[in-house]
Protein backbone atom coordinates (compact mmCIF):
# COMPACT_ATOMS: atom_id res chain seq x y z
CA UNK A 1 0.00 0.00 0.00
CA UNK A 2 2.83 2.33 0.78
CA UNK A 3 4.80 1.38 -2.42
CA UNK A 4 1.27 2.59 -4.41
CA UNK A 5 0.96 5.38 -2.05
CA UNK A 6 3.97 6.59 -3.21
CA UNK A 7 4.24 5.81 -6.53
CA UNK A 8 0.37 7.43 -6.80
CA UNK A 9 1.21 10.51 -5.18
CA UNK A 10 3.00 11.04 -7.90
CA UNK A 11 0.74 11.17 -10.58
CA UNK A 12 -1.01 12.68 -8.35
CA UNK A 13 -0.46 16.36 -9.97
CA UNK A 14 -1.04 15.08 -13.19
CA UNK A 15 -3.88 14.21 -12.33
CA UNK A 16 -5.02 17.53 -10.95
CA UNK A 17 -3.75 19.03 -14.05
CA UNK A 18 -5.83 16.64 -16.41
CA UNK A 19 -2.70 15.07 -17.77
CA UNK A 20 -2.96 11.56 -17.15
CA UNK A 21 -4.00 9.03 -19.43
CA UNK A 22 -7.20 7.30 -18.75
CA UNK A 23 -5.09 4.23 -17.39
CA UNK A 24 -3.63 6.33 -14.67
CA UNK A 25 -6.88 8.50 -14.22
CA UNK A 26 -8.07 4.86 -13.27
CA UNK A 27 -5.16 3.96 -11.33
CA UNK A 28 -5.37 7.18 -9.36
CA UNK A 29 -8.92 7.15 -8.92
CA UNK A 30 -9.00 3.94 -7.20
CA UNK A 31 -6.58 4.62 -4.75
CA UNK A 32 -7.79 7.80 -3.71
CA UNK A 33 -11.00 5.66 -2.74
CA UNK A 34 -8.97 3.84 -0.15
CA UNK A 35 -5.90 6.52 0.86
CA UNK A 36 -6.91 9.44 3.21
CA UNK A 37 -3.51 10.23 2.87
CA UNK A 38 -3.89 10.75 -0.83
CA UNK A 39 -6.95 12.44 -0.56
CA UNK A 40 -6.14 15.08 1.80
CA UNK A 41 -3.15 15.86 -0.56
CA UNK A 42 -5.27 16.71 -3.68
CA UNK A 43 -8.02 18.41 -1.22
CA UNK A 44 -4.26 20.26 -0.50
CA UNK A 45 -3.89 21.24 -3.71
CA UNK A 46 -7.54 22.11 -4.50
CA UNK A 47 -7.15 24.64 -2.38
CA UNK A 48 -3.92 26.34 -3.08
CA UNK A 49 -5.51 26.81 -6.93
CA UNK A 50 -8.03 27.98 -5.18
CA UNK A 51 -5.65 30.62 -3.06
CA UNK A 52 -3.52 31.87 -6.07
CA UNK A 53 -6.96 32.25 -8.84
CA UNK A 54 -8.96 34.52 -7.00
CA UNK A 55 -6.59 37.22 -6.27
CA UNK A 56 -5.42 36.53 -9.74
CA UNK A 57 -8.71 37.25 -11.27
CA UNK A 58 -9.92 40.15 -9.33
CA UNK A 59 -6.27 42.00 -10.14
CA UNK A 60 -7.48 40.70 -14.32
CA UNK A 61 -10.28 42.49 -13.46
CA UNK A 62 -9.00 45.47 -12.18
CA UNK A 63 -6.34 45.94 -15.12
CA UNK A 64 -6.84 48.15 -17.65
CA UNK A 65 -5.97 46.00 -20.89
CA UNK A 66 -7.42 47.69 -23.78
CA UNK A 67 -4.35 49.94 -24.42
CA UNK A 68 -2.26 46.23 -24.81
CA UNK A 69 -4.80 44.53 -27.01
CA UNK A 70 -4.59 47.31 -29.16
CA UNK A 71 -0.92 47.26 -29.40
CA UNK A 72 -1.61 43.15 -30.08
CA UNK A 73 -4.57 43.78 -33.01
CA UNK A 74 -1.62 46.74 -34.76
CA UNK A 75 1.00 43.91 -34.46
CA UNK A 76 -1.37 41.46 -35.95
CA UNK A 77 -2.62 43.86 -38.69
CA UNK A 78 0.91 44.84 -39.68
CA UNK A 79 1.51 41.36 -40.06
CA UNK A 80 -1.64 40.98 -42.63
CA UNK A 81 -1.07 42.66 -46.04
CA UNK A 82 -3.24 45.60 -46.59
CA UNK A 83 -4.43 48.26 -48.90
CA UNK A 84 -3.21 51.95 -48.70
CA UNK A 85 -6.29 53.18 -47.94
CA UNK A 86 -6.38 50.92 -45.56
CA UNK A 87 -3.28 51.51 -44.13
CA UNK A 88 -3.75 55.15 -44.29
CA UNK A 89 -7.18 54.82 -42.14
CA UNK A 90 -5.35 52.87 -39.87
CA UNK A 91 -2.75 55.47 -39.31
CA UNK A 92 -5.10 58.32 -38.80
CA UNK A 93 -7.19 56.84 -36.68
CA UNK A 94 -6.92 58.70 -33.25
CA UNK A 95 -9.87 57.57 -31.72
CA UNK A 96 -7.91 56.09 -28.50
CA UNK A 97 -6.98 59.47 -28.05
CA UNK A 98 -10.59 60.47 -27.35
CA UNK A 99 -9.92 58.86 -24.45
CA UNK A 100 -7.46 61.26 -22.94
CA UNK A 101 -7.65 64.94 -22.71
CA UNK A 102 -4.14 65.54 -24.42
CA UNK A 103 -5.50 66.20 -27.90
CA UNK A 104 -7.22 69.38 -26.45
CA UNK A 105 -4.00 71.48 -27.23
CA UNK A 106 -3.47 70.03 -30.34
CA UNK A 107 -6.48 70.75 -31.65
CA UNK A 108 -6.68 74.05 -30.13
CA UNK A 109 -3.38 74.66 -32.49
CA UNK A 110 -4.74 73.37 -35.55
CA UNK A 111 -7.55 75.58 -35.49
CA UNK A 112 -5.65 78.97 -34.79
CA UNK A 113 -3.29 78.13 -37.74
CA UNK A 114 -6.47 77.14 -39.50
CA UNK A 115 -8.30 80.97 -38.99
CA UNK A 116 -5.26 82.23 -39.87
CA UNK A 117 -4.51 80.68 -43.13
CA UNK A 118 -8.30 80.93 -44.00
CA UNK A 119 -8.01 84.85 -44.06
CA UNK A 120 -5.32 84.06 -47.12
CA UNK A 121 -7.72 81.46 -48.49
CA UNK A 122 -10.50 83.67 -48.48
CA UNK A 123 -9.19 87.15 -49.45
CA UNK A 124 -11.60 89.03 -51.00
CA UNK A 125 -9.93 89.14 -54.27
CA UNK A 126 -11.20 91.85 -56.68
CA UNK A 127 -12.19 91.40 -59.84
CA UNK A 128 -11.00 93.74 -62.40
CA UNK A 129 -12.09 94.22 -65.87
CA UNK A 130 -9.62 94.43 -69.19
CA UNK A 131 -10.88 98.19 -69.71
CA UNK A 132 -9.22 99.47 -66.47
CA UNK A 133 -5.77 99.09 -67.15
CA UNK A 134 -4.36 102.64 -65.80
CA UNK A 135 -5.65 102.54 -62.39
CA UNK A 136 -3.66 106.17 -61.91
CA UNK A 137 -1.71 108.71 -63.62
CA UNK A 138 -0.69 112.09 -62.40
CA UNK A 139 2.28 114.51 -63.29
CA UNK A 140 2.46 117.84 -61.67
CA UNK A 141 5.00 118.91 -64.42
CA UNK A 142 3.61 117.90 -68.04
CA UNK A 143 0.51 116.91 -69.54
CA UNK A 144 -0.42 112.74 -69.94
CA UNK A 145 -2.59 111.32 -72.38
CA UNK A 146 -3.13 107.43 -71.94
CA UNK A 147 -4.34 105.70 -74.64
CA UNK A 148 -5.57 102.18 -75.09
CA UNK A 149 -5.30 100.40 -78.54
CA UNK A 150 -7.57 97.25 -77.15
CA UNK A 151 -7.20 95.30 -80.62
CA UNK A 152 -3.84 94.76 -80.20
CA UNK A 153 -3.79 94.84 -75.84
CA UNK A 154 -1.64 97.76 -75.71
CA UNK A 155 -2.08 100.79 -73.82
CA UNK A 156 0.26 103.91 -73.94
CA UNK A 157 0.64 106.65 -71.20
CA UNK A 158 2.42 109.73 -72.74
CA UNK A 159 4.12 112.43 -71.20
CA UNK A 160 4.30 115.43 -73.16
CA UNK A 161 7.04 117.38 -72.29
CA UNK A 162 6.90 121.39 -72.44
CA UNK A 163 9.09 122.84 -75.54
CA UNK A 164 11.87 124.58 -73.87
CA UNK A 165 12.37 121.29 -71.35
CA UNK A 166 12.34 120.01 -74.70
CA UNK A 167 15.24 121.94 -75.92
CA UNK A 168 17.30 121.71 -73.17
CA UNK A 169 17.52 117.84 -72.84
CA UNK A 170 17.56 117.53 -76.75
CA UNK B 1 1.64 46.97 -17.29
CA UNK B 2 -1.05 48.78 -18.24
CA UNK B 3 0.01 52.25 -17.17
CA UNK B 4 3.30 51.58 -19.55
CA UNK B 5 1.01 50.48 -22.68
CA UNK B 6 -1.13 53.68 -22.14
CA UNK B 7 2.13 55.88 -22.11
CA UNK B 8 3.40 54.18 -25.25
CA UNK B 9 0.31 54.35 -26.86
CA UNK B 10 -0.34 58.60 -26.52
CA UNK B 11 3.22 58.75 -27.28
CA UNK B 12 2.41 56.91 -30.97
CA UNK B 13 -0.60 59.56 -31.54
CA UNK B 14 1.60 62.58 -30.39
CA UNK B 15 4.18 61.57 -32.89
CA UNK B 16 1.20 61.10 -35.10
CA UNK B 17 -0.01 64.26 -34.57
CA UNK B 18 3.55 65.64 -34.30
CA UNK B 19 4.04 64.64 -38.17
CA UNK B 20 0.31 65.97 -38.53
CA UNK B 21 1.40 69.15 -38.11
CA UNK B 22 5.24 69.75 -39.45
CA UNK B 23 2.61 68.75 -42.68
CA UNK B 24 0.62 71.42 -42.12
CA UNK B 25 3.18 73.64 -41.12
CA UNK B 26 4.74 72.67 -44.61
CA UNK B 27 1.66 73.53 -46.35
CA UNK B 28 0.59 76.45 -44.84
CA UNK B 29 4.36 77.62 -45.79
CA UNK B 30 4.16 77.13 -49.04
CA UNK B 31 0.87 78.82 -49.56
CA UNK B 32 2.20 81.86 -48.24
CA UNK B 33 4.80 81.76 -50.41
CA UNK B 34 2.38 81.29 -53.45
CA UNK B 35 0.47 84.65 -51.42
CA UNK B 36 3.63 86.43 -51.60
CA UNK B 37 4.83 85.26 -55.35
CA UNK B 38 6.89 87.25 -58.13
CA UNK B 39 5.88 88.43 -61.21
CA UNK B 40 8.36 88.08 -63.66
CA UNK B 41 8.27 91.70 -65.97
CA UNK B 42 10.10 92.23 -69.54
CA UNK B 43 11.07 95.57 -69.61
CA UNK B 44 12.56 96.79 -73.20
CA UNK B 45 13.88 100.39 -72.82
CA UNK B 46 13.22 102.19 -76.59
CA UNK B 47 14.77 105.13 -78.07
CA UNK B 48 12.09 106.45 -80.49
CA UNK B 49 13.40 109.53 -82.68
CA UNK B 50 13.08 110.91 -86.27
CA UNK B 51 17.06 110.21 -87.09
CA UNK B 52 17.07 107.58 -89.55
CA UNK B 53 14.83 104.93 -90.81
CA UNK B 54 15.88 102.09 -88.77
CA UNK B 55 13.93 99.68 -86.39
CA UNK B 56 15.74 97.49 -84.30
CA UNK B 57 15.08 93.70 -84.92
CA UNK B 58 14.86 92.78 -81.56
CA UNK B 59 11.80 94.97 -81.29
CA UNK B 60 10.26 93.03 -84.38
CA UNK B 61 7.24 91.85 -82.20
CA UNK B 62 5.94 95.69 -80.94
CA UNK B 63 6.83 96.93 -84.49
CA UNK B 64 3.34 96.82 -85.52
CA UNK B 65 1.59 98.59 -82.43
CA UNK B 66 4.73 101.24 -82.58
CA UNK B 67 4.04 101.71 -86.34
CA UNK B 68 0.04 102.32 -85.54
CA UNK B 69 0.20 104.23 -82.41
CA UNK B 70 3.82 106.91 -83.08
CA UNK B 71 5.35 108.66 -86.02
CA UNK B 72 8.73 107.98 -85.24
CA UNK B 73 10.95 106.60 -87.61
CA UNK B 74 13.75 104.83 -85.86
CA UNK B 75 13.56 102.91 -82.89
CA UNK B 76 16.40 101.51 -81.05
CA UNK B 77 16.20 98.83 -78.45
CA UNK B 78 18.37 100.76 -75.41
CA UNK B 79 17.97 98.08 -72.62
CA UNK B 80 16.07 94.93 -71.91
CA UNK B 81 15.49 93.59 -68.28
CA UNK B 82 13.70 90.58 -67.62
CA UNK B 83 12.63 91.51 -63.65
CA UNK B 84 11.76 89.02 -60.80
CA UNK B 85 9.24 91.50 -59.16
CA UNK B 86 8.21 90.88 -55.62
CA UNK B 87 5.78 92.74 -53.62
CA UNK B 88 6.57 96.32 -52.41
CA UNK B 89 10.32 96.09 -53.87
CA UNK B 90 11.34 98.50 -56.61
CA UNK B 91 13.70 98.37 -59.51
CA UNK B 92 14.85 101.40 -60.97
CA UNK B 93 16.21 101.50 -64.31
CA UNK B 94 18.36 104.51 -65.51
CA UNK B 95 18.99 105.57 -68.58
CA UNK B 96 20.42 108.94 -70.52
CA UNK B 97 23.63 108.83 -67.81
CA UNK B 98 21.34 108.32 -64.74
CA UNK B 99 19.33 111.37 -65.43
CA UNK B 100 16.21 109.76 -66.11
CA UNK B 101 14.82 107.14 -64.54
CA UNK B 102 11.95 104.34 -64.20
CA UNK B 103 11.17 102.70 -61.18
CA UNK B 104 8.58 99.52 -61.03
CA UNK B 105 7.06 98.66 -57.90
CA UNK B 106 5.04 95.67 -57.53
CA UNK B 107 1.88 96.02 -55.41
CA UNK B 108 -0.07 93.39 -55.57
CA UNK B 109 -0.81 89.93 -57.56
CA UNK B 110 -4.27 88.93 -57.92
CA UNK B 111 -4.64 85.74 -60.59
CA UNK B 112 -3.15 86.88 -63.67
CA UNK B 113 -3.20 90.33 -63.18
CA UNK B 114 -0.18 92.35 -61.56
CA UNK B 115 -0.56 95.99 -60.38
CA UNK B 116 2.56 97.69 -60.79
CA UNK B 117 3.19 101.64 -59.55
CA UNK B 118 6.04 103.56 -61.77
CA UNK B 119 7.41 106.51 -61.28
CA UNK B 120 9.62 108.36 -63.87
CA UNK B 121 11.93 110.55 -62.22
CA UNK B 122 13.87 113.21 -64.06
CA UNK B 123 17.01 114.64 -62.08
CA UNK B 124 15.50 113.67 -58.73
CA UNK B 125 11.69 115.31 -59.87
CA UNK B 126 9.10 112.70 -60.25
CA UNK B 127 7.76 113.86 -63.80
CA UNK B 128 4.84 111.00 -64.02
CA UNK B 129 3.20 108.81 -61.58
CA UNK B 130 1.39 105.95 -62.20
CA UNK B 131 -0.11 102.93 -61.33
CA UNK B 132 -1.42 100.29 -63.95
CA UNK B 133 -2.84 96.74 -64.07
CA UNK B 134 -1.08 93.81 -66.40
CA UNK B 135 -2.56 90.86 -67.59
CA UNK B 136 -1.57 88.05 -69.71
CA UNK B 137 -0.38 89.76 -73.14
CA UNK B 138 -0.91 93.39 -72.33
CA UNK B 139 1.39 95.54 -73.18
CA UNK B 140 2.37 99.30 -71.43
CA UNK B 141 4.02 101.95 -72.96
CA UNK B 142 5.45 104.73 -71.37
CA UNK B 143 6.53 107.26 -73.19
CA UNK B 144 7.45 110.58 -74.09
CA UNK B 145 10.64 111.84 -71.68
CA UNK B 146 12.90 113.25 -73.77
CA UNK B 147 16.61 111.57 -74.42
CA UNK B 148 18.87 112.75 -77.17
CA UNK B 149 17.11 113.58 -80.32
CA UNK B 150 14.35 111.47 -79.71
CA UNK B 151 12.17 109.73 -76.76
CA UNK B 152 12.29 107.21 -74.38
CA UNK B 153 9.81 104.73 -74.29
CA UNK B 154 9.51 101.95 -71.81
CA UNK B 155 7.16 98.85 -72.98
CA UNK B 156 6.28 96.69 -69.92
CA UNK B 157 5.11 93.11 -70.70
CA UNK B 158 4.07 90.60 -67.43
CA UNK B 159 4.53 87.06 -67.83
CA UNK B 160 2.46 84.71 -65.24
Amino acid sequence: MKDLCSSTSKLLEKYFDQEVTDKERLLVEGHLKDCSACQSALMSMEELRTLIKNPVEEAVQKENFPWVWQKIEREIRLQEKRTWWQALRSWLDVTPLFKKKVWIPAVATVVVLLFITAQIFFKKIPSYSEASVVEYVESETNNVMVYDLEKAKVTVIWLFEEPEEESATS
Amino acid sequence: MAIRGAGGGICHIMRRIALLLIIFFIFSFFTLSAASAQVQVRMRVIQASNVGQSIDPSLKELHDELKTLFSFTSYRLLREENLNLSIDQPFSISVHKGKTSLETTLVGQHKNVAELRMRVNREGTDILNTQVRLSPGRTVLVGGPKHGEGVIIYALTARF
